[in-house]
Formats: C-alpha cells, structure tokens, sequence
C-alpha cells in the first residue's frame, strides 16, 4: 500500500480493498462456525452504515458512541460511522452503567452501538442519556436496529471528502489518577500513527487479537495495521478462551500486555517442568499453535527478563511505548533488535525532547486536545505543539527511549530530593514472592507496600515473609543512592484495587501492616 | 466437581489438593492471576462441553463459588 495516498481512515478502508480486496480481513466464531470477511466486504459494509448514519444525523456530524467486544460488526460501526466525517466514541465494555452515561453525555452522543447484553437496560440509559436518538445493536435485535440489517438494508453510500484534520475518534482515559479524559483523535493523528514505523508484517500475517479494543494500542496495532499490511485479524472470542483459540486460529504474530505473556510463560515453564524431555521451544511453539514469528508488546513495563525468556524460546518480544494522547505510539522496535530494558526506538515523523527529566513528544499523532476541557489541554499540550507525556526517561544515542517513572508519581521528599516510585517497583519484578508492590511517600520517608505472592509464601508466617522481603529490600537498597533508599515496609493480605485496564490505583488508603 | 477441579487447580497454580477447600479464594488464597484463573475456566469449558460466560466469571471469588457454577452449567 503506497503510505502516501492514504490521509484518513477512509482512504485506508477504500485502500485496503483496492489492494487486499477479496482476501479475509477478519475471522470470528459465530457459534460453532467460523465467519470470514474480506476487505471488500468490509468496505462495502462501512458504505451501508455510512448511509444509515446520514439518514439518521439530518445533514449535521454526530457523535455516536461504540461499547463492546472486538467483533465484526465493532468495526462497522466504528469505520462507517467515520466515513461520513462523524466522531466514534469506544467505550470500556466494563463500566459500571452510571460511568457509562455520564461519558456517552459528556462526549454529546446522539447514537448508541451497544452489545445485546444492555439491550433490557437500553429504556433507562435512554432516560439518563436523553440525547441518544438512535440504538442500534452489535448483535441481533428484534426491537431496535442492528448493524447486520443495516447492511443488508441500506445501499452503500461512498465517504465523504473528509479533511484529514476531522475529529474521528473521542477516547476516554481509564487513568491510574483522577478523573477519565476525553481524548480528541483526528484521522490524521491516527494514520500518521499507522504509518509510523515500518514493521515485519506482509499479507500472509495473522494476528490473533486479544486486548480490549476501546485501547487506542489495540485499535490502531492491531485493527489499523492489518488493513494497512493486508494481514487477517483473528477475534478472540473471550479472555477465557486464548489458549484454545492460539490452537485454532495460528497466529504468526500477537500484540499482547506483559502479564498475559508472563501467565502464559509459566504455563510453558510448568509444561516443561512435567516433561523435561522436550525442549522449552517446542512447548512454546505448540502453545501459541505452531507459527508465531513475535509478540509485540506494550501497554505496561516489560522486564528484560521475560522479553530474554521468550527470546531464549525462539519467540522474539518487541516492546513499544506511547499514550492514548499520541495515537498511541512514541517508540516500538523490531524483533530483530535485543531488548535492554528500552521501549524502542522513536518513531517516524516523532521528534522527542526531554524537559526537566519529563519526556515531550512531538509528532503528527499527537491529540488534537481534550474534549471540551481547554485546562487540562494546556496542561497537557504546549503552545507550540509539544505533548508533556508525564513520563520521565531520556533517550540514548541509538534513539532507544528509556523509561524511569511517571512525572505525577514522584516522590518529592523533604530534603528536595525527587525518587520515582515505579523505578523502584520496577526493582521488584523479577522476585517471585512478591505479586505486587506500590512504593509512596508515607511521612517523608520511602515505603514499599506489598501484596506477596500467596502461591509462593503459602508455608511461610507473616514473620517469615517480613524477614525475606526485608532481606530483598536491603539488596534493592545497596545499589541505590542513600536518598533512593526504602526504609519502610508494609505488607498487606488482599490485592490492591486495579483500573479497568489491570493497573494498580496509585490513590488508596493503605491496607498494608507495618512491619 | 470439586474433586475435578482441584486436580485442575493443581496444574494451574503450586498448591496441593489436601490445601484446597470450598472457602479457599483464588487470587488471595491459591495464587492465582485474573488472567491464570481466566485460562483454567477456559480449559473446564473444553473438558466440560458448556459456555462460560465472562460477566459471570467476575462473581466466582471462592472454589465453592466455582463448584456450584459448574454444577449449575452442567445439569
């Protein structure tokens, strides 16, 4: 595909069927069958929700907001409701139902594409959303639209000229801290993030998708870059079923979060452990169904460690970095380079500065602000087109960034000296006894709080567990300057609370004893 | 089925069966991860011939839980 006639999502659509067109774009189970679908079809159906939407908008731009599973008619919805130059908001399918309509009102939703599940609450989110005039199910319906019959229905209708700057997508920040944002994505800040970064993939690739598609990395990593490349998208019908779907559907390469590598790592290992006979590799072939080239993988910090585990295993990791605010993508690497605890090298058409140890990105994927909150767009975006991304890292002379902590979470202690909590934590990955750990500031003075590995410390008492926790603390502590060093711990007996997306909240009164 | 299942849990996570009682929790007591205990539902799905469904999963807290979820798909 030539990267430069492609401008909005609507030339990659219409592209993506000029190049790939009756090749399967996406495979999904729909009961005990498989469905396929190829770029032209898809093409085609976009055009008929196109012309839906039109019909339904009486000659203004709406916003219409998505909430579901990754699946056939997701992208429909999505893609088709974009070609007219509408703005697509996706939703976290695990939202409770108030959050749920206090975005779709905060984002000016007028249409509803909603997963048959809501479909009995659908009479009261119409009475707390009273700006939704239209619902249309991803699935069946008897009583409300749904996208299948729109396309069987509606006579396709060619995108509009559509200017590259249009607003195509609203995304809502889950955030470790505070109140969830409205990200403003332009069709050009997500094509220049398509086209960022040349990569391994060609028209034989299959990816199976497994990460919630209402994540700008899943959406334009796995959605955008398989119409870009021509390569088949596999659904991953639920979370329950990767391992029997890897079997079913052989991938060649996975874009995947560090901790569903790392269970199934230890799946492999165990698998191993039983039959020491066979080579780890083999096991690990047959695990992801005999074909995968590489993981691609991002979304949180991933431990040279495990990256050199899988490597070990003929599996090469490739780790990425960025943010919703950036399309999401500020720097990936290959699986050709080595992983030495970078995130990658920067990205096309991305300039990076670092400012008082924060890293700035500047690039055509850059947001185009916050929806309807000019304070925090400031906060976040410099006059002159620079995004403060809150990480602070700095960047080496091969262009590799390297991560350090996030700005918002340092430690600023009393002396003036400023340590970053997730440094720190990043200290711990690699002991088994500790599942997780938050270290904060807790009367000036560094504490780690941790959740021990119950797996691991089943046969210990809390006396025990305090004694070894303290010991790996007393090592993390000798390789660090004295003002970096930990000096309390508290070791708690339940899980921290996550975001949606599994990350720890950094806000939470302490559960943890002091030991 | 809590017979089957903690033969199950054994291959998922290093515990022994005489530790595993219908009171033990997955995640504080067994060690498990969201996503370790989402695969082993998967695995009984195949072994069991029935569907899991997802929103139900998130009220599964205990092995008892579990037992009288199963028991229910099955019959």
């Amino acid at each position: 595909m030539d990267k430069n006639s492609v401008k909005t999502l609507c030339d990659l659509i219409a592209k993506s069927a000029e190049c790939y067109g009756d090749k399967t774009y996406l495979k999904e189970k729909r009961g005990n069958d498989i469905i396929e679908k190829t770029f032209n079809q898809l093409y085609h159906d976009c055009m008929c929700m196109n012309s839906f939407i039109s019909s339904r908008a009486e000659g203004k731009t709406v916003h219409a907001a998505v909430l579901g599973a990754t699946c056939y008619t997701y992208l429909v919805s999505y893609f088709g409701t974009v070609f007219g130059g509408n703005t697509i908001v996706p939703l976290d399918a695990q939202l409770s139902p108030a959050d749920m309509c206090e975005l779709i009102n905060r984002a000016d939703v007028e249409i509803f594409f909603y997963h048959p599940r809501l479909e009995a609450a659908l009479p009261q989110i119409k009475e707390m959303c009273p700006k939704i005039h239209t619902f249309v199910s991803l699935g069946e319906s008897e009583s409300y639209f749904s996208v299948e019959k729109i396309t069987e229905e509606y006579a396709p209708a060619a995108p509009k000229e559509v200017s590259p700057e249009t607003m195509a997508a609203i995304l809502y920040t889950s955030g470790t801290t505070g109140k969830s944002k409205g990200v403003m994505l332009s069709h050009a800040n997500l094509i220049d993030n398509t086209m960022c970064c040349d990569n391994e993939s060609t028209p034989e690739d299959v990816t199976l998708t497994v990460l919630p598609i209402h994540h700008v990395y899943c959406f334009t990593c796995d959605i955008l870059l398989s119409l870009r490349y021509g390569s088949t998208i596999c659904v991953n019908d639920s979370i329950l079923r990767i391992a029997q779907n890897l079997k079913l559907f052989q991938p060649t390469i996975m874009l995947l979060v560090p901790m569903i590598a790392e269970t199934i790592y230890k799946q492999i290992k165990a698998a191993a452990a039983a039959k020491p006979e066979i080579p780890m590799a083999a096991i690990a072939k047959a695990v992801f169904g005999g074909r995968l080239k590489g993981i691609y993988s991002g979304g949180a910090y991933l431990s040279p460690d495990l990256a050199n585990a899988y490597r070990s295993m003929g599996i090469p990791m490739s780790q990425g970095y960025g943010m919703t605010e950036c399309s999401p993508r500020i720097s990936c690497s290959l699986f050709t380079e080595e992983n030495v605890g970078d995130v990658g090298k920067i990205v096309n058409g991305c300039e990076v500065k670092i400012v008082d140890g924060e890293i700035w990105a500047k690039s055509p994927s850059v947001m185009m602000g916050y929806y309807k909150d000019p304070v925090s767009t400031a906060e976040t975006l410099t006059e002159d087109g620079w995004l403060r991304t809150g990480d602070l890292g700095y960047v080496d002379e091969q262009n590799r960034v390297f991560i350090t902590g996030r700005k918002k979470n340092l430690i600023i202690l009393s002396n003036g000296e400023n340590v970053s909590p997730e440094e720190l934590e990043n200290k711990f990955m690699d002991i088994d006894m500790v599942a997780e750990v938050l270290v904060y500031s807790e009367d000036s003075v560094i504490t780690a709080e941790i959740f021990p590995n119950p797996e691991v410390c089943k046969d210990m008492d809390k006396a025990e567990i305090a004694r070894l926790l303290n010991e790996h603390i007393k090592k993390i502590n000798s390789s660090q300057p004295s003002a970096k060093t930990i000096r309390r711990l508290r070791v708690r007996d339940v899980e921290f609370d996550k975001t949606t997306s599994k990350k720890i909240k950094r806000q939470q009164t302490s559960k943890g004893e002091l030991v | 089925m809590f017979e089957q299942l903690k033969e199950l849990i054994c291959n998922y996570v290093d515990v022994n069966e005489e530790d595993i009682s219908l009171e033990s929790r997955f995640i504080e007591d067994l060690g498990f991860n969201s996503y370790d205990f989402m695969s082993m539902l998967g695995e009984l799905e195949e072994t069991l011939g029935v569907t899991v469904e997802e929103q139900d999963v998130l009220e599964i807290h205990t092995v008892g839980d579990a037992v009288s979820y199963l028991e229910k798909l099955t019959k």
